[in-house]
C-alpha cells in the first residue's frame, strides 16, 4: 500500500489525514496470467497502479492484436478512457504475465477528488500527464521513421524489450514483426 | 432424507464457505498467485474453476425455478437420484482427508482455457454462493425430487433439483480442501 502512497506523491503531497481516508479505499487485486483486467464492452470499474507484473492494452482489428500501450511496475493501468466516461471500454486490458495491481472504484475516487483538495489537484495532473502522453505519442507516430520509433522506446521504456512479446512491442510501434526484428538485430 | 434439513445443512456450507473466502480475499495478492508446484493451479484459479462448474447448476437451477418450481408443492422428504448421488459421494474425501477419486478436469471447466483468473473469481464465488442460498430458500416451497435440472455430465444426464445442489457443493467442499493446501505449500 506504501507503492500507491508513493505513486500519488510523485504528483502531490499528502498528509497523514488525507492518506488515511484515501488508503482504505485501494485494494489489491492479483490477475493470473492471460487474465483480462479490463474487458471490451465492460465499463471500468477500477483505476489501477500496478505493483508487478505487465499488462497489454490492445483491441481486436482484422484479425490481429493492435496494442496500443502497456502498463508495468509503478504505472498506472486500466481503460482509463471508459473509467471517466462510464462507457463500455473499447479496450482490452490483458496480463501478459501474473500481474498483482492497486485498485479504486469510480465512486471512492471520485469522493476523495470532491473532499480532498490534493487528490483532486492528483486527479488533475494525472489526466494532463496523459494528455501530453497521448499527443506525444501521436505526433511520434505520425512523424518518425520506424528506426526512430525503436530508438524512442529504447531510450525510454527499455525493459519492455525483455517483458514483452516482440509481436506486441512490433505492433504498438506500428511496424512489421520482421522489420522489428531487423532492427533489433542490428542495434545488437 | 429430510428436505428443510438438507436445506439448512446446504446453505451452512455455503455460508462458511463465503466467509472462508472473504478472508482469503485479504490474503497479499501474491499469496493468491502462488503455485504449489508448476503446471498446478494457484489459489485463484481453484476458485475460477468453480465458478465455471457451479455456474452450470447456478444457472440451470435458476431458470428451472422460474418455469417450473411452481408447478410442485412442497415435499419433506427428498430421495437422491443415483447418479446425482454417486457423484456427490464421489466428491467427499476419505476420513483420512485423501480425495477419493481424482478427476480430469473437462476443458471448459480449466480456467487457463477459459477467460483466465483473478482475484474477481473469489468476489463472484460469493455472489454465486449468495445466490445458491437464494435459491434454497426458494426450495421450501417446491419439491427437490420432480424438479430436474441439467448436469456437467452432459446434456442427457439431468440432475434432481435437490443434487444440482449437493453436487456443486459438494465439489466446492472438496476444491476448499485443495485451497487449504495451496495456501499451506505456499504462504
Amino acid at each position: 500500500m506504501e507503492l500507491v502512497r508513493r505513486a500519488i506523491e510523485r504528483y502531490v503531497p499528502l498528509s497523514d489525514t488525507d492518506w488515511s481516508h484515501v488508503a482504505q479505499c485501494w485494494q489489491e487485486y492479483a490477475f493470473v496470467r492471460g487474465a483480462h483486467v479490463s474487458r471490451i464492452g465492460e465499463v471500468e470499474q477500477h483505476f489501477y497502479i500496478v505493483k508487478s507484473g505487465v499488462q497489454r492494452l490492445s483491441f481486436p482489428h482484422d484479425g490481429e492484436d493492435i496494442c496500443l500501450g502497456f502498463s508495468y511496475d509503478g504505472s498506472w493501468s486500466g481503460a482509463y478512457d471508459s473509467f471517466v466516461s462510464r462507457k463500455p471500454s473499447r479496450i482490452d486490458v490483458l496480463a501478459i504475465t501474473d500481474s498483482v495491481l492497486f485498485g479504486i472504484r469510480y465512486d471512492d475516487l471520485q469522493r476523495s477528488f470532491n473532499e480532498l483538495p490534493a487528490m483532486a489537484r492528483f486527479g488533475r495532473l494525472i489526466l494532463e500527464e496523459l494528455l501530453v502522453g497521448r499527443t506525444t505519442r501521436e505526433i511520434e507516430q505520425l512523424s518518425l521513421s520506424a528506426g526512430q520509433r525503436y530508438q524512442r522506446l529504447v531510450d525510454r521504456s527499455p525493459q519492455l524489450l525483455q517483458l514483452v512479446p516482440q509481436k506486441d512491442i512490433a505492433s504498438y510501434l506500428r511496424m512489421k514483426p520482421e522489420t522489428f526484428s531487423r532492427l533489433r538485430a542490428k542495434r545488437s | 432424507m429430510d428436505s428443510l434439513q438438507l436445506i439448512a445443512d446446504l446453505s451452512k456450507t455455503l455460508r462458511q464457505q463465503i466467509d472462508r473466502t472473504n478472508i482469503i480475499r485479504q490474503l497479499p495478492a501474491e499469496a493468491l498467485l502462488q503455485r504449489p508446484a508448476p503446471g498446478k493451479w494457484n489459489t485463484v484459479e481453484v476458485f475460477e474453476h468453480m465458478n465455471l462448474s457451479s455456474g452450470v447448476y447456478l444457472n440451470g437451477l435458476g431458470s428451472e425455478f422460474e418455469k417450473g418450481a411452481g408447478a410442485f408443492s412442497f415435499n419433506s422428504e427428498f430421495k437422491p437420484g443415483w447418479l446425482g448421488n454417486y457423484f456427490t459421494n464421489a466428491m467427499r474425501p476419505r476420513a483420512n482427508g485423501d480425495i477419493s477419486w481424482r478427476m480430469k478436469t473437462m476443458r471448459m471447466f480449466d480456467p487457463p482455457r477459459n477467460q483466465g483468473a483473478s482475484t474477481q473469481s473469489l468476489d463472484r464465488f460469493v455472489q454465486m454462493s449468495e445466490q445458491f442460498i437464494a435459491l434454497l430458500n426458494r426450495a421450501k416451497r417446491t419439491d427437490l425430487n420432480r424438479l430436474r435440472v441439467i448436469s456437467t455430465l452432459g446434456p442427457l444426464v439431468r440432475f434432481k433439483a435437490g443434487d444440482a445442489f449437493r453436487f456443486p457443493i459438494a465439489h466446492q467442499e472438496r476444491h476448499f480442501q485443495q485451497i487449504e493446501r495451496v495456501l499451506a505449500s505456499t504462504v
